[in-house]
């Protein structure tokens, strides 16, 4: 296990590499510059010239890639070209906020959907399950940035029961309260496009499992309903949740930009966007950085808690015992 | 091994989606009214807004915060390089300028300017000389001095700083300290419109002297509101990037009106939507542009004030005379006839009414209307006249097609591209009746949405477009707008980006700025009026405006009410202005 891990992280270090340079190529690749967005189109290229000069971009681009990359080495993600202002500085706070907003989305449609989805999956067809199909379907068809608007004009504009955005009311920085309040309104939106998947795949996985022959056998043998559903079933139809949920870590980190805008969230999701527009190329092999990251440790953690749920997965070992 | 690949290549979509989205998104800037600055037109001769109910007219109160918001964050409020509304507006509330508008875009040495009384100019036009306020204080208690001038000056002509100044203060010769608050200006011709080149944000020479030209972007000053020590009646306390800005009235302020207004949070919107929802929830109390589509909900809400009036911007369609944008080299706007023609099959006055829901006016000159430079009937206004266009275009010999009825002339069909930036509701919409009306008369108009950072890289600094939709939102009230029209500012050195040639004008752009005398350059910009509406380069549509809202906290008297016709009009006389709780 060890060693799978050790040769994983290395083989996910190569792959990062690789992607700093085509992201780093193809950003450039793209047409207009910080100082072209910075600049009123009206003034001279002579000042763009001399601007782009001042900040280094004139340089050949892998002169500028292997500047950026030497910081990165030592830890240093770089500035925004545009005021030079560092990009750690940005960052963080950023995606500290985004995993708050994330975070309880992801937990808040978890606890719903997992109970949910398996319940269902023993009363397929029952109303509990066609309730589910209902907001399944709403919620994957509903556009986000629709919705948050919807309950923006009734529960805050309207009725005044929750904050129209922002992360805190002003002055109330501290307030643990006043932060829930603000998480309510764009936390039913994300969580609602969770839901709707998380419960599918519960639902699905589960039903996979229970039609299975050993399921058909504890049954024969007479063992209690429950007692197959939780124990001869749930873990070995927890495993495909798992793959997903590990896949969908990054998301926790990148953040929604659509919700983020719609409530005025300063997360990741909305600074891409911001930075892209900019052309802010550190910014963005930042952000694309500590993407690459959290998807290589999303997929080491699922197969790590694939070993935890279920023992008879043996990563990266030849010849394992078939159980 | 199957698993592995998976995830090998989730990273690189990952990576490549991000990429995508460089290159699909749009801008902000772009969104608004897009354009440059350097243009200059005439002082607004408009009076208060009379939209204007709003505030109370009791005493002021001392106090209080104002909330005001924008939907972009600042670059850099160092005044040698602030070049995006949004540093303008933060800029504006901590630096003192040397001189102020009044509301008729007069400049005035006010209570809150930097220099005492107007600067004496030489007979000869040449030397200006600028008395400072022996008052006038920095926030770190430094007197602001003759050499803050002449440093600012100095760093803005050079050309290592690449500051968007250059062009106001290039034909300054020498600026030099008389006394510690006196400068005097020698400029190396008669140069009209320095006079509004000193309506400028000064910098500390005491802080930044030993800061190389090119490394001035890189300097915290601007940035970080700790290292920018600033002279007006509020200081940058703190920025939360992305987030809001605090400015904190200056308890040490120099002025002699001191600012009822204690705090000034400037809050960062995602986009026009969200601040338009804020301020009806109260979350803000001032935003500067209300998109023209949600005007009459927010008006239905009934707690908002909303100052509607055309700003000092105007939006035109600009033909390329450059052959080499066209099929075989043959330009389709060479002949004036043709170009007559366009400007009469154009319902522009349609487009003020049901575009700009009225909030704007039609335009026959790049001066904006009411202005002293502003040549009335000396300039030609093309009604909207379909048989006037079809017959203007026949004596120019296009002929219709007997296929599609598209005009034809030697061999050539009148089909043109219409480029504007993608993101622009107003452009989309006008784009779409360019597009009918001139189909009406026999022409093919293509338009083309651009994303507005490749758009600029690729046609509009280069000069290579066929037509552009575009506008010029104009940063000083003087109507020299030589660097646009004249042949001397061609691709890619300058902002002639249609290649238009006029000997004539580009005698009296020169003409007009090398006098001081404003009767003798009323004379002379009538008759760039008339020259300009009769050969047009562009046809001029009109001058347009943005809604501001104000909440009900907010109060200032009728002769300090905002003033929507000058740049960053919107906080006009905020000194003045208070709040209620």
């Amino acid at each position: 296990m060890t060693e799978y891990l050790i040769r994983r992280v290395l083989q996910s270090v190569l792959v990062i590499f690789l992607i700093t340079i085509l992201t780093f190529l193809l950003i450039h690749a793209a047409p207009g510059g910080p100082t072209q967005v910075m600049l009123a189109p009206g003034l001279t290229p002579e000042i763009f010239a001399q601007q782009a000069k001042n900040l280094g971009l004139d340089q050949p681009i892998p002169v500028q890639y292997f500047h950026w990359i030497g910081d990165l080495l030592q830890g240093d993600l770089g500035y925004t070209f545009k005021n030079h202002i560092a990009i750690s500085d940005l960052l963080w706070p950023r995606i500290g906020n985004t995993i708050i907003l994330m975070g309880a989305a992801w937990l808040v449609s978890l606890l719903i959907a997992i109970p949910w989805g398996i319940y269902n999956s023993t009363k397929v067809y029952g109303l509990s399950d066609q309730t589910a199909s209902f907001i399944s379907y709403l919620g994957f068809a509903m556009p986000t940035f629709w919705f948050g608007i919807l309950l923006q004009q009734w529960l805050s504009l309207k009725l005044d029961w929750f904050p129209l955005s922002d992360m805190h009311t002003r002055g109330k920085e501290d307030s643990i309260a006043d932060l829930f309040m603000h998480l309510v309104l764009p936390v039913t939106v994300l969580a609602l496009g969770f839901l709707a998947s998380y419960m599918k795949y519960a639902r699905a996985s589960m039903l996979e499992v229970l039609d299975q022959d050993y399921i058909r056998t504890a049954r024969a043998k007479g063992v209690k309903e429950r007692k197959v559903v939780f124990r001869h079933a749930l873990r070995n139809a927890l495993i495909p949740i798992i793959t997903i949920l590990g896949l969908d870590l990054p998301i926790l980190v990148g953040g929604a930009a659509l919700t983020e805008n719609v409530f005025n969230w300063p997360g990741m999701g909305r600074w891409f966007v911001e930075m892209a527009t900019a052309r802010e190329y550190s910014a963005l092999m930042a952000v694309t950085i500590v993407t690459a990251v959290m998807v290589v440790i999303g997929n080491l953690l699922a197969d790590i808690l694939y070993v935890v749920v279920d023992p008879r997965v043996k990563l990266g070992k030849q010849g394992g015992k078939a159980a | 091994m199957a698993k592995k690949r998976k995830w090998w290549s989730g990273l690189l979509v990952l990576s490549l989606v991000g990429v995508l989205f460089t290159g699909c998104s749009t801008n902000n800037t772009a969104g608004s009214s897009t354009s440059a600055p350097a243009a200059t037109t005439a002082p607004a001769e408009s009076t208060a807004p009379d939209a204007t109910e709003a505030p109370a007219a009791d005493a002021p109160v001392d106090g209080g915060t104002l909330v005001t918001s924008s939907f972009s964050d600042i670059v850099n409020i160092n005044p040698l390089l602030v070049n995006d509304t949004a540093s303008g507006d933060v800029a504006q509330f901590v630096f003192a300028k040397l001189y102020n508008l009044d509301r008729e875009g007069n400049v005035q040495a006010e209570d809150w300017s930097l220099a005492a009384a107007l600067p004496e100019i030489s007979e000869d036009g040449l030397t200006y000389t600028v008395k400072l306020k022996d008052t006038a204080k920095w926030s770190d208690g430094q007197p602001v001095v003759a050499d803050d001038v002449v440093y600012t000056v100095e760093m803005a002509k050079n050309k290592e700083t690449g500051s968007p100044l250059i062009s106001a203060f290039d034909k300054v010769k020498t600026v030099e300290k008389v006394d510690d608050h006196t400068v005097k200006f020698t400029m190396s011709q008669i140069y009209a419109p320095f006079l509004y080149a000193l309506v400028q944000e000064i910098v500390p020479a005491h802080v930044l002297k030993d800061v190389k030209p090119t490394e001035m972007q890189k300097n915290a000053f601007g940035t970080d509101p700790a290292k920018t020590v600033t002279s007006g009646p509020w200081k940058w306390t703190a920025w939360k990037q992305g987030e809001s800005h605090t400015l904190d009235a200056d308890p040490a302020y120099w002025g002699t009106v001191k600012p009822h207004i204690a705090q000034i949070i400037y809050k960062v919107y995602a986009d026009q939507n969200t601040e338009v929802q804020a301020i009806m929830k109260g979350d803000t109390d001032h935003i500067s542009a209300i998109p023209v589509t949600q005007v009459e909900a927010v008006k239905a809400d009934g707690k908002i004030d909303i100052i509607q009036k055309p700003g000092a911007q105007y939006e035109y369609v600009n033909f390329n005379f450059d052959g080499k944008n066209f099929p075989d080299g043959y330009g389709l706007f060479q002949g004036q006839k043709t170009r007559q023609a366009i400007a009469h099959a154009l319902n522009r006055q349609g487009m003020v009414d049901n575009i700009l829901k009225g909030v704007g006016a039609l335009m026959n000159a790049p001066f904006l209307p009411d202005t002293w430079a502003d040549p009335g009937d000396a300039a030609v206004n093309y009604d909207y006249n379909a048989e006037t266009a079809k017959k203007l275009l026949a004596e120019d010999g296009w002929v219709a097609d007997a296929k599609d009825g598209i005009l034809v002339k030697d061999g050539h069909r009148f089909s043109f591209e219409l480029q504007y930036n993608a993101g622009n509701s107003r452009r989309e919409q006008v784009a779409a009746v360019i597009q009918q009306n001139l189909k009406d008369v026999g022409i093919e108009v293509k338009p083309k949405a651009i994303d507005f950072a490749a758009w600029i890289d690729q046609n509009v600094t280069p000069g290579k477009y066929q037509a552009l939709l575009l506008a010029w939102s104009l940063n000083t009230p003087d109507p020299d707008a030589e660097s646009i029209f004249s042949s001397k500012y061609f691709p890619p050195a300058g902002q002639n980006s249609g290649w238009y040639k006029n000997e004539k004008l580009d005698k009296l752009w020169v003409d007009g700025y090398s006098t001081v005398d404003q009767a003798k350059r009323k004379e002379i910009y009538k008759e760039v009026g008339k020259e300009i509406s009769t050969d047009l380069p562009y046809v001029f549509l009109y001058q347009y405006g943005q809604a501001i809202g104000t909440g009900p906290r907010v109060h200032w008297a009728e002769e300090d009410a905002p003033e929507p016709s000058l740049g960053y009009g919107q906080f006009f006389h905020a000194i003045k202005w208070w709040v209620t709780e």
